[in-house]
């Protein structure tokens, strides 16, 4: 049953939609007299990585003359989880279109919750604290991300971030020679969803609605008398050729800006619409 | 019980032996390390920290290595935050060395005017650096121990030095010996000054007629500015009847945003056309707004500026400059053209790339002058130093010097202080001097993400999200 290939890259995409949270946050510095004397960007980066391409793109000259730069931030996934109070219909779908031509059929996203984690190392807590002060207020305690989780059906959904906990260790007391360590450690859920395989739906986009009106409920007997047909409009000149006609109408995509055709039709021949042959016979 | 009067624990003159084979044992067996004194420039009370420090001053001395086998402490770690390097190194200074030859120069320092000098210098100080040459490693003292050995003949003659590795921030290390203030000159924060070197000026002709002399588009009507915009709609023009391609009119559309919606500011001819009888009809499509509708009105008589074309781009604009358009005869329709310049990279060049037709004009009957301004400076001057402070002419902003290349005029900053007055930046234009160096080159641009750090991905991350995330208002983050 399972082994239908597909790779979303969901969790990736979570990942890099939390780092974003926290990549722009500054910290700044004054003299004595509270004038600014430096202004630094809080680097940032997801912590797991290879050892050996850790080592070389970090100290590829093998001599380092400092320890490390501070201050710094990173973060990194801790747990995956399912979340049950967010649970859908197993085999509820939802249909929609990939480059305005195909439709596509999508079972119900499966709600996962990712537990991350972001520390914040500094050698003053000062630059703790003014990182902190950045990041705190918009958690209350959660904040919505929209991600475009699959790009090939545009489904965007709100992701929210929540802040669970904020922690710290501050290692100051003991003899002096350890060095002060200073890390903050803040815990992230987020809600996101796993999507299962997007399947192509033998299903047509619509481009036309079509209504019979029945003057009885005798399915048999009964004869169409009444018609209403609704087709979408372009309302600007697609195709650039002076003039807005049937052209235009077909070059209509899901996302576009366009109007209604309504159409009504009055019978007395007696004839009903076949779904099979597409005619009244 | 008193001690024993005829056995002495030590008199002066043995002490002052015993001192001075320890300072011929360290002169013959020791390294000559620099001592660097850290200065506090600014100490935040209650957290009991000093935020700001500088290292601008040394003093060489001779050392014995404790760890003569190698350094101490976990060495090289992986960690969270990028690989660490944890080593440490224990050395011993003479007492007497360090009491004679640097404790007094950094108290003749120590004036009173100066709050950026720690007001004990009688010792090695916790905190202040020392350079090992061997390793090309500045270290870091966090401990001195003053009392092993433990007395030996009643005096203490050494202390231990125990060091670790520096943990750089943004202090200033402007030592004066190349050496050791350029172990971290690739090190922080660093941000990139594009500057503008020689300076060249542009020039430009102007295009009065198509196939046909008249018919051109003299203004364009923006009648919905449209919403919802993600990126710059095309615009698009009915064609001209007279079937030429090169009378056909064409535009750029330009977004702007406030608050949460983007809309088209201006729509900008880069031909104002030819041979048109009746206004063309303008379609605004792409970009992913809606609602955004233009009309335009057209001059059926009489010659305008329908395109520029830049025959020079000229080098250095760091703003875009005035273009002066030469006047039609006088009578009774005359109507001055108006253009306006968009500067562009070529290169590591900034150069104008187009002139845009603001007002065609009227009354024209040859092709006028184009005038376009000079940049900012025709000509910078000289090199910027290392470690040298430079500040913006306008802005008034001032950076310290991490590199210059001379060829590509990037000047890499860092301690940039941008304060809560100035949230911006170095402008554009303005001129860059170096307070040292006296060198001075325009700014084209100032960019503020760190390409040079190995261990961030700010810019990673943002590049990805722009993919990802919709946010339908702002980034309450912030925004590169």
């Amino acid at each position: 049953m399972l082994g239908t290939y597909y790779y979303h890259e969901i969790i990736r995409k979570t990942i890099i939609s939390f780092g974003t949270l926290f990549n722009d946050i500054h910290i700044r510095h004054q003299d004595d007299a509270g004038k600014d004397v430096s202004d630094l960007k809080v680097p940032l980066a997801y912590g797991p990585s290879q050892k050996f391409l850790a080592r070389i793109t970090q100290q590829a000259d093998l001599n380092k003359a400092i320890q490390i730069t501070m201050p710094r931030m990173s973060f990194e996934m801790t747990n995956i989880s399912y979340d049950s109070t967010r649970k859908s219909s197993l085999v509820q779908t939802f249909k929609t279109c990939e480059d305005g031509t195909k439709a596509k059929k999508v079972f119900m996203p499966v709600p996962y919750n990712i537990g991350f984690e972001l520390n914040i190392m500094s050698k003053l807590n000062d630059d703790s604290l003014q990182i902190l002060e950045q990041i705190l207020p918009y958690f209350q305690p959660h904040f919505n991300l929209t991600v475009d989780l699959i790009d090939s059906i545009g489904e965007k959904r709100d992701i929210p971030i929540i802040l669970e906990s904020v922690g710290f260790q501050d290692d100051y007391e003991g003899n002096f020679d350890t060095r002060r360590s200073l890390i903050y450690t803040l815990q992230f859920t987020a809600k996101t969803y796993l999507f299962g395989p997007v399947a192509d739906s033998s299903d047509g986009l619509i481009r036309k609605v079509q209504v019979d009106m029945y003057t009885s409920t005798d399915q048999k007997t009964a004869k169409r008398e009444m018609r209403y047909t609704v087709t979408p409009t372009s309302n600007i000149d697609r195709n650039d050729d002076g003039v807005i006609n049937e052209a235009d109408h077909k070059l209509l995509q899901p996302g576009d800006n366009f109007g209604f055709d309504e159409d009504w039709e009055f019978f007395s021949d007696s004839k009903k619409y076949s779904p099979t042959r597409q005619t009244d016979i | 019980m008193a001690l024993n009067p005829f056995f002495l624990q030590g008199t002066a003159s043995e002490q002052r032996l015993v001192q001075d084979l320890i300072n011929e044992h360290l002169s013959f067996h020791g390294v000559e390390v620099t001592y660097i004194p850290r200065k506090y420039v600014n100490t935040k009370t209650v957290i009991e920290e000093v935020q700001t420090s500088k290292f601008d001053d040394n003093f060489s001395i001779e050392a014995y290595v404790n760890t003569f086998e190698g350094y101490g402490g976990a060495g090289d770690i992986l960690t969270k935050f990028g690989v660490s390097v944890r080593d440490e190194l224990i050395i011993t200074l003479s007492k007497e060395r360090f009491e004679d030859f640097i404790a007094p120069f950094m108290a003749g320092q120590d004036d009173g005017t100066d709050d950026s000098i720690m007001p004990t210098p009688t010792r090695p100080r916790e905190g202040d650096l020392v350079y090992f040459p061997l390793g090309q490693r500045l270290f870091e003292v966090k401990f001195v121990e003053h009392e092993d050995p433990f007395f030996q003949l009643g005096k203490n003659y050494v202390y231990q030095l125990k060091c670790e590795l520096f943990e750089y921030e943004d202090e200033v290390i402007d030592t004066t010996i190349e050496t050791i203030d350029t172990q971290v000159q690739d090190e922080g924060y660093i941000t990139t000054l594009q500057l503008i070197g020689v300076g060249k000026t542009a020039t430009a002709t102007a295009l009065i007629t198509g196939s046909t002399p008249s018919g051109y588009i003299r203004t364009i009507h923006l009648d919905n500015d449209g919403s919802g915009f993600t990126s710059v709609p095309t615009i698009g023009f009915s064609s001209s009847p007279t079937g030429q391609i090169g009378d056909n009119a064409t535009a750029i559309g330009f977004l702007t945003t406030r608050g949460s919606v983007t809309s088209i500011e201006k729509i900008l001819m880069t031909n104002a056309g030819a041979g048109y009888t009746t206004p063309p009809s303008i379609t605004i499509t792409g970009g992913g707004g809606v609602g955004a509708a233009a009309t335009a009105s057209i001059e059926t008589s009489g010659q305008g500026v329908i395109r520029f074309s830049i025959t020079d781009g000229g080098v250095g604009y760091g703003t875009a400059p005035t273009v002066t358009i030469a006047g039609p005869p006088a009578s009774g329709i005359a109507h001055t053209a108006v253009g306006i310049a968009s500067i562009g990279l070529d290169g590591s060049n900034s150069v104008i790339k187009s002139i845009y037709v603001i007002d065609p004009g009227r009354g024209y009957s040859n092709a006028p002058t184009v005038t376009i301004a000079d940049p900012e400076t025709l000509a910078g001057l000289g090199t910027y130093l290392f470690n040298e402070i430079v500040m913006g002419s306008r802005s008034m902003i001032q950076a310290r010097v991490k590199e210059y290349d001379q060829d590509t005029h990037v000047l890499k900053i860092s301690n940039v202080s941008i304060g809560s007055t100035q949230p911006i930046g170095f402008y554009p234009g303005e001129t860059v001097i170096g307070q040292t160096s006296g060198a001075e080159y325009p700014v084209f641009s100032y960019v503020q993400d760190d390409t040079y750090d190995k261990y961030t991905e700010n810019d990673e991350f943002e590049t990805l999200g722009d993919n990802l995330l919709d946010f339908t208002e702002t980034n309450p983050f912030g925004t590169f």
